[in-house]
């Protein structure tokens, strides 16, 4: 077998993925109560952390934190980290029930036959969840710009976009591991809960690195989301970077290319072994 | 009436059995509401320094906002039990093709949703108590044996409130099939219309609308024993309202769920999925 596979290979996993995106978006779309329920839900779960950081604060603005990151703005620094946050939902929810979607449909042993690797299909949510998420976040955007008038350094839209790219690639990677791992563990719900909850824990997403206890810095520092969290909130509201920029990209990139290899090996071993046991059509 | 206990203790026995099945089930439930708290905590330190607010004390009458969250996310259990858990539990019959067998039988369906709401509040109160144990030796919140009496009449008000709802939320499921999503919006709507998580002054339009939800007064009575030290003199009223909506929840909610039942049976969309 190559190394490498060839171009009408490639192709022919394109549009496998794309085939997969557009039959989300198909079915998707049947639901629109709950498109739109899907719409509005991201913005209201960030509700309660904006009006408990308020009063706390008794007002918008905090000493404390423009100690700690540079920006004073309590609301506008828990937004932006709970908005781009939303890509993990993309990750755990959207791509880690690929799978465990076609087996409700009944459509996953079909799936299995066909001649496509089953992470093509797995990327295929992936891209759907991807413009979904990205859709969702322009328009929490507008929205907090109304309700809280969070005003963002357009400036900084670029590097932000590489931020969110990198962190995407290794946010592939979790997906593709918890998606495996749905397999398993049929009610794969938990996993998808269980690492939501870990991850949303270590990244500062409504406080910076430096309020969390020593251990779980260090784990902190070794997500992605944490990196791109914070670039991200520095370009867009100055907030001050504990690492540097280059340093940034790169542990990014790095931590990347681990968990794509992670998640592609784990995914691999589940497959093989669900196939093997004859457990895949198991609910 | 001793055929209904025995429905009633068949129910419990079955739905205790269906969660053994499940003990990482049981055991994220006990621990993981206490987790999702963590980053208010965090948030909170970032914010103020500490873990004391003097705005914070304005609105919630304690300037401590650890305990505050903490009670919060403990009593928030009962809402996830009776949403998910109670509210879910006709979706899941359906799921297991055992629907049609109980709105066949003669039993009266009462006595099943008692059954399932008993249930329901045994594995919550199960859950609750590991949540209190974390939160005493973890978080080192103060807890008194005076104060568990009290507390529990109020919990026990604030569980029959949410069953009702969640017997009209089972109502509706056997109508529209698919009811996650609207468990959902109810959880998110919980969330930020009652105080969980911040005190609900904050907003004149949220503070309204809390007042026609259970939890609120629920909150704002365990939050006044356990943390204000406040007598329950003093709570008489929240606890009066509490059973007031208690009466109103259980009244429609049962009322939702005959007029459902009878619905889909005369349409015959029982076993539709």
């Amino acid at each position: 077998m190559d190394l490498f596979p060839s171009t009408s290979r490639i192709l022919r996993y394109l549009r496998g993925m794309n085939a997969e995106n557009v039959k989300e978006w198909k079915i998707e779309l049947t639901y629109r109560a709950d498109f739109i329920r899907g719409m509005l839900e991201p913005l209201i779960f960030v509700f309660p952390f904006v009006l408990f950081a308020m009063s706390l604060m008794g007002g918008r603005t905090s000493s404390v934190l423009e100690g700690l990151t540079g920006v004073s703005d309590g609301i506008t620094y828990t937004i932006i980290g709970y908005i781009f946050m939303g890509f993990l939902n993309t990750a755990v929810w959207g791509m880690g029930f690929a799978l465990r979607k076609e087996q409700w449909y009944g459509t996953l042993e079909s799936i299995f036959v066909a001649p496509v690797p089953r992470w093509v299909y797995v990327l295929g949510m992936a891209l759907h969840s991807t413009v979904h998420q990205g859709i969702i976040l322009f328009f929490q955007i507008l929205v907090v710009y109304v309700l809280f008038g969070v005003i963002l350094n357009v400036q900084g839209v670029l590097p932000v976009l590489v931020f969110i790219a990198l962190m995407l690639i290794s946010l592939v990677g979790l997906g593709l591991m918890v998606s495996g791992l749905a397999l398993i563990f049929k009610e794969g719900w938990i996993v998808s809960e269980v690492l939501y909850s870990l991850i949303t824990i270590v990244t500062p997403i409504a406080y910076p690195l430096a309020v969390l206890p020593p251990l779980l810095q260090k784990i902190s520092l070794t997500m992605p989301t944490t990196y791109a969290i914070t670039g991200i909130r520095h370009f867009l509201i100055d907030e001050n970077m504990g690492v540097g920029l280059l340093d940034s990209y790169s542990r990014l990139i790095i931590i990347g290319v681990c968990w794509i290899i992670t998640g592609l090996l784990i995914f691999q071993i589940v497959d093989r072994k669900v196939r093997r046991e004859g457990t895949l059509a198991e609910y | 009436m001793s055929s209904e206990l025995f429905l009633v203790k068949e129910e419990i026995k079955k739905n205790i059995k269906i969660l053994l099945c499940y003990p990482v089930e049981i055991m994220f439930w006990a621990i993981f509401p206490i987790l999702w708290v963590i980053p208010f905590i965090f948030q909170g330190e970032a914010l103020v320094g500490g873990s004391t607010s003097s705005q914070f004390k304005e609105l919630a009458g304690t300037e401590q906002f650890i305990p505050f969250v903490l009670i919060g996310a403990i009593i928030s259990t009962y809402l996830f039990s009776s949403l998910y858990g109670m509210g879910g539990s006709i979706r899941m019959e359906s799921y297991w093709g055992t629907l049609e067998y109980i709105l066949g039988s003669p039993a009266r369906k009462i006595s099943v949703l008692m059954g399932k709401a008993l249930s329901e509040s045994i594995s919550s109160t199960f859950f609750v108590a590991t949540q209190v144990l974390i939160c005493v030796f973890g978080f080192g919140l103060k807890l008194t044996v005076a104060k568990v009496l009290p507390i529990l009449l109020v919990l026990l008000l604030l569980v029959a409130g949410l069953y009702g709802m969640a017997i009209a939320l089972a109502g509706v499921t056997l109508q529209i099939k698919e009811s996650r999503s609207l468990v959902h919006t109810i959880e998110y709507l919980f969330y930020l219309f009652s105080p969980i998580r911040y005190p609900v002054g904050i907003n004149p339009v949220i503070a309204t609308v809390s007042l026609v939800i259970p939890l609120t007064y629920a909150l704002i009575a365990i939050r006044g024993i356990w943390l204000l030290n406040q007598p329950m003199s003093t709570l008489w009223g929240y606890v009066g309202l509490l059973a007031l909506l208690d009466v109103i929840f259980i009244g429609v909610g049962y009322t939702i769920f005959y007029y459902m039942e009878k619905r889909v049976r005369k349409s015959g969309s029982v076993s539709q999925y």
